[in-house]
Order: C-alpha cells, then structure tokens, then sequence
C-alpha cells in the first residue's frame, strides 16, 4: 500500500442558516432581522484512504456525508480541521488537483438538456485539456463499460433516467480521475440498473485503480462494491472499519437459531428470547449480545435431545445498514 | 489561446442547439429586423420636422441608434444568456460541476451560453452605424473613429461588468433575475442620448447603471461633442469597474463556498 490518497484530520463544518417561523407576518420580519442559527453538518472526523480503495459512506439524511464530499472535493470550505487529497488541500481548487478527481451527484446533471452528451464530452476533453488518443481511450472505455453504444449521439433529454445516468458517469470520469466521490450515483434507478451501476463502478476500480468513495441510500450498493465503510452520523464518525464487523457494531444483538426434532415443534421458546421467526421446527430467536451465551446454554440444558441443531448468528448486514439509515443507532457504540 | 479554443467550442455548441430549432430561430430573426427598422424609421420622422436634437443631428443619432443594437445586441447574444443560466445554477446546485472544472469560473460562467440570432442584431447595429458614419461625411476624422472604437470597446465591457456584478448577487441573494430586467429597462432608454435626459436621471444611467456612457460616448466621439477628459474618464472608469467585478465575483464565490469573505 502506497501513501493514502485522502487523509481528513478533525474535519468539520458548520453552516449558518436563518430561521423564520410560519406566516406572512414572521416572513416580512425575516426580510429585515434574520435571526440565524448554527448547524453543524460534519462534526470533526478524520480518516484515510489508500489508493484503491473502494469505501462506502454510510448515514441517514443530514449525517453530514455530502458536506464531507463537498469539503473533499473543494465545493466547501471546512470550518476547521485539515484534508489532504492526492496530496493537495481540496478547498484552494488548484487545476492540478480538479483534473485528477471527480464528484458525481445523483441527482443532478452536468450535462446539457438539448444536444446530445458527446458534444458535452469534446467541451469536457477541452476544458480537462485531455489529449485526443487519452480522449479517445477513456471514451471507448466508458463506452463500453457502461454500454452505452449510441446513447452519447443522442440528445441528452431524449434518454431515460437510466441511461441518463450512464451518461453523466461517462462525463463525469471522461477525466480519468484517480479518486472519484459518487454522491448517491443509484438515487431513483431501477433495481436493475442499479446493479448495471454498481458492475459498472466496480469494474472500473479494478481496472483503472481509481480510489471511490461512495454514498448511497442502497444498501446493495454498500454490499456489493466496499469492503470498508464509514458510518456518519450527526456529523460524528460511529464507524470505520470492514463491512462484516459492521453489524456486530451496529446490532445490540445476535440470532440464535433452534431447530428442534419433529415431535417437538409445538414447543414455545419464547423465555429464551423474542422470536423473529419461526417456520416448520426452525425457530429464529433475537437474543442481547451479552446473554448470547447464557441462552445458549439454557436452551441446550432444556431442550436435550429435542434440539436437532443450534447455531448464533450475526443478524444480517441489511438490518445493520437499515438502522443506520433509519437513524437509531446504539448509543453505546459511539 | 485555450480559453479562444474553448470559446469557439461553446459557439458551436450554441450553434447546433439553436439550428436544431430552425423555425424558432427564424422567428427571432424577423421579429430583430423588425424592431430595428421600425426604431430606424422613428428616428426618420422626427427629423423630418427638425434638423436637431438637443445639438444631436441626424447622423449622429444614426450612430447612436446602431451604438445602441451593436451593444444590446453583444449582450444579448454572448452576456445574459449565460449569466441566466448561472442564476438557474445557483438555484439548482449544479454550479457545483462548474466550480469542479479547472479552468477559471468567471470564464466558464459568463461566456458559456450564446444567442446566436443576435449575431442579426448587431450586424444591423453595424450597418445602421455605418450609414451613421458615412452621412457625417467631412465631420468624420480618423481620430475621431479611433475614439469611437476605444468609446465602444469600453461601452461592451462596461456591459459585461455591471451584468457580471449584478449576477454575483445571486451568490447571496439566489433569485436575482429581476435585477437583469432593470438592466434591459435602462438599456432601453439608451437609445437616445444620455444628454437629452433631466438631471437625475442622466446622473443615475451614468454612474449607477453605465449603460448611458456604453452607448453616448462612442457617439459623441464620432459626432465632435466629446471632450478628450471624457475618453480618458472613460477608459479609466472602465478599467477600475473590471477590478471591482472581479474582485466582487472572488468574494461572491468565497461566500458560496464558507470560505470567510
């Protein structure tokens, strides 16, 4: 491993915004005394990423991850803290360090509505100043990455949200970034387009070696391309680690899951722990982590041989994404 | 010269957009021709019952009234439709992808967007300037014409620059369209001579909103009643409100992006 490609060091930012209350009359007000308030959006993190990476920003709305994003790749200025990207500070937005990143937003568009995206990509090659044969290989690349056969000859308003999207990632890494940040790149796809997007964004950091940090509300997406995440949550970083420890860090508690022989399946096992599931004689049980043990031996000691098998889970990393999504998370894991 | 490149491209871009709306594009034509010849033929009458006009003869208005469709025309072709689309930026939040492209903002901003039909408006600008110049006949001197190149120079940057401002505003302010309507109200009242005006209103289209200077100077360099202090004024004015508007539009970006102003 290299030196890391993005190092963020106590990171933070706050926004000042004005608040008015309800009605015409708090609204005439507001014209001539705002009152503000501040917020903060990103409350002092830090973390690297080496070159390479493929790492998954996690975290409800207003976690703070695209103000992150934004301070990452220049939009934003923090209010305090250092980052370092490929070796540049974001925020002074020098030319060298804006030609070797991107930032794709889903759900805005850079392209142009009324003239077909390949007329956008030949703007981008100028303004990127890409030479014409590194132009021409990452754009038959892109091509056939994302399969987009004709679609760039068409006028941009013509394609479906879908293909709209494949488009905007052709424009967006014309540039062949070394480090990309995609801000919910699979917001309002399909489901199969979705996984079109995510083999797309997959196979492109094993191709090309680009650095990705991602956002997404699609927990598929988490699952399928980033081994190591971030969780974020009011602007606080909860989580930094492999994706498989993730729900043991997330989840107060594990499954153990009984099944038991066929003369005992009227038993109630409901003393043991909540019963999530039950079906023919496999019954699934949510049990605290810290009484994991304890049940397991109860269970053995008084089932005997009407257990046929017994196994402790781990509750399957959606749930730990949902409820980081849904923001309740354990407050004791901070 | 990559900023020249980068510019023909976004013409040919405008260009093709606006050709795949022919029959729009047209229209817009024949409603320009339109406008001028009516104004030109305004211009005819009322000379015909008088000689001059607050000491502005014929040929001069003439000019005048080209002055006025050359510099309405280049703003209108190459400075509001891209300032327009800024603001819509602003509201949407995709100047974010503008901010994100090494290459100067303020470029890549102001002169992104092209109205080309207007390229017709100030080509009758010209030629109504022309028959302007060639009726001042003897009047016309060479140092006069350089003047008025140097007057109409300043004139379309003056132009950008207060469009420029006025825009930056939607850093702070978001929707600030209405301010461009102020500006195409005064640069309508451009096309008589600023001097014709009462006062206040001569002070107010010289000083707060230049379109009055854009347009009078270049005229009166060529009509004689321009005073060497007024071209150097001019120039220096011109220059100072570059400064500014660059200035202003760094502080209007620092303010978007948190960096404290």
């Amino acid at each position: 491993m290299g030196e890391p490609v993005v190092e963020v060091a106590d990171l933070m930012k706050t926004f000042r915004v004005s608040e008015r209350e309800e009605g015409l009359g708090a609204t005439v007000r507001s014209v001539f005394r705002r009152r503000y308030r501040d917020v903060q959006a990103v409350a002092g993190i830090s973390f690297g990423i080496e070159p390479g990476e493929v790492v998954g920003f996690l975290g409800p709305n207003g976690a703070g991850k695209t103000t992150t994003l934004k301070m990452l790749s220049g939009l934003l200025f923090p209010t305090s803290g250092r980052a370092t990207v490929l070796g540049h500070v974001p925020w002074r937005r020098e030319d060298r360090f804006l030609s070797r990143i991107a930032l794709l937003m889903g759900n805005r568009t850079q392209l142009v509505w009324d003239i077909p995206a390949a007329d956008s990509l030949r703007v981008l090659q100028e303004i990127y100043r890409i030479g014409e044969t590194d132009y021409r290989r990452a754009r038959d690349e892109l091509v056939d990455l994302l399969d987009l056969g004709p679609l760039l000859n068409k006028p941009v308003r013509n394609l479906s949200l879908g293909e709209r999207m494949k488009v905007e990632f052709a424009a967006g890494l014309i540039h062949s970034p070394q480090v990309a940040f995609l801000d919910e790149p699979t917001i309002g796809l399909d489901v199969s387009m979705q996984a079109r997007i995510r083999r797309f964004v997959a196979e492109y950091n094993r191709r090309t070696g680009a650095t990705v940090l991602l956002t997404s509300h699609y927990m598929d997406d988490v699952v399928a391309l980033c081994r190591r995440v971030l969780v974020i949550h009011h602007g606080k970083l909860l989580y930094d680690g492999a994706l498989a420890g993730l729900a043991e860090r997330m989840t107060p508690y594990k499954l153990i899951v009984a099944t038991l022989h066929d003369g005992a399946a009227h038993e109630d096992l409901g003393a043991y722990g909540a019963i999530v599931a039950r079906e023919e004689g496999r019954v699934t049980l949510r049990v605290p982590r810290e009484n994991v043990a304890e049940r397991t031996a109860r269970l053995v000691g008084d089932l005997g041989d009407r257990l046929a098998d017994l196994s402790v889970e781990d509750p399957p990393i959606e749930e730990a994404v949902d409820r980081i999504f849904s923001g309740e998370l354990p407050v004791a894991t901070a | 010269m990559r900023y020249l490149r980068l510019l023909a491209l976004f013409v040919r871009t405008e260009l093709q957009f606006e050709l795949a709306y022919r029959v729009n594009f047209l229209a817009e034509l024949l409603s320009l021709v339109i406008i001028v010849v009516t104004s030109v033929a305004a211009v005819l009458i009322l000379f015909a019952y008088t000689q001059t006009m607050n000491g502005w003869s014929f040929p001069a208005m003439l000019v005048l009234l080209g002055v006025f469709y050359i510099v309405q025309g280049v703003g209108e072709l190459a400075f509001t439709p891209s300032f327009q689309q800024f603001m819509e930026q602003v509201r949407l939040g995709t100047l974010d992808f503008v901010l994100l492209k090494p290459a100067s903002s303020q470029f890549l901003v102001s002169l992104r967007y092209f109205k080309l039909s207007n390229v017709a408006q100030v080509a009758l600008g010209v030629i109504v300037t022309a028959l302007g110049l060639a009726r001042l006949g003897d009047e016309l001197t060479l140092i006069a014409l350089g003047e008025f190149a140097v007057a109409l120079f300043c004139g379309l940057v003056l132009v950008y620059v207060l469009l420029l401002s006025l825009s930056t505003l939607a850093f702070w302010f978001v929707r600030v369209e209405n301010l461009l309507a102020v500006y195409e109200a005064f640069l309508d009242a451009g096309r008589f001579p600023v001097d014709i005006y009462p006062g206040w209103l001569r002070l107010t289209m010289s000083t707060v909103i230049p379109i009055g200077i854009a347009i009078t100077v270049p005229a009166q360099a060529v009509a004689g009643r321009l005073e060497a202090l007024g071209l150097g004024l001019m120039v220096v004015v011109t220059i100072a409100a570059w400064a500014f508007a660059r200035w202003f539009w760094r502080v209007g970006l620092r303010s978007y992006t948190g960096a404290s102003a």
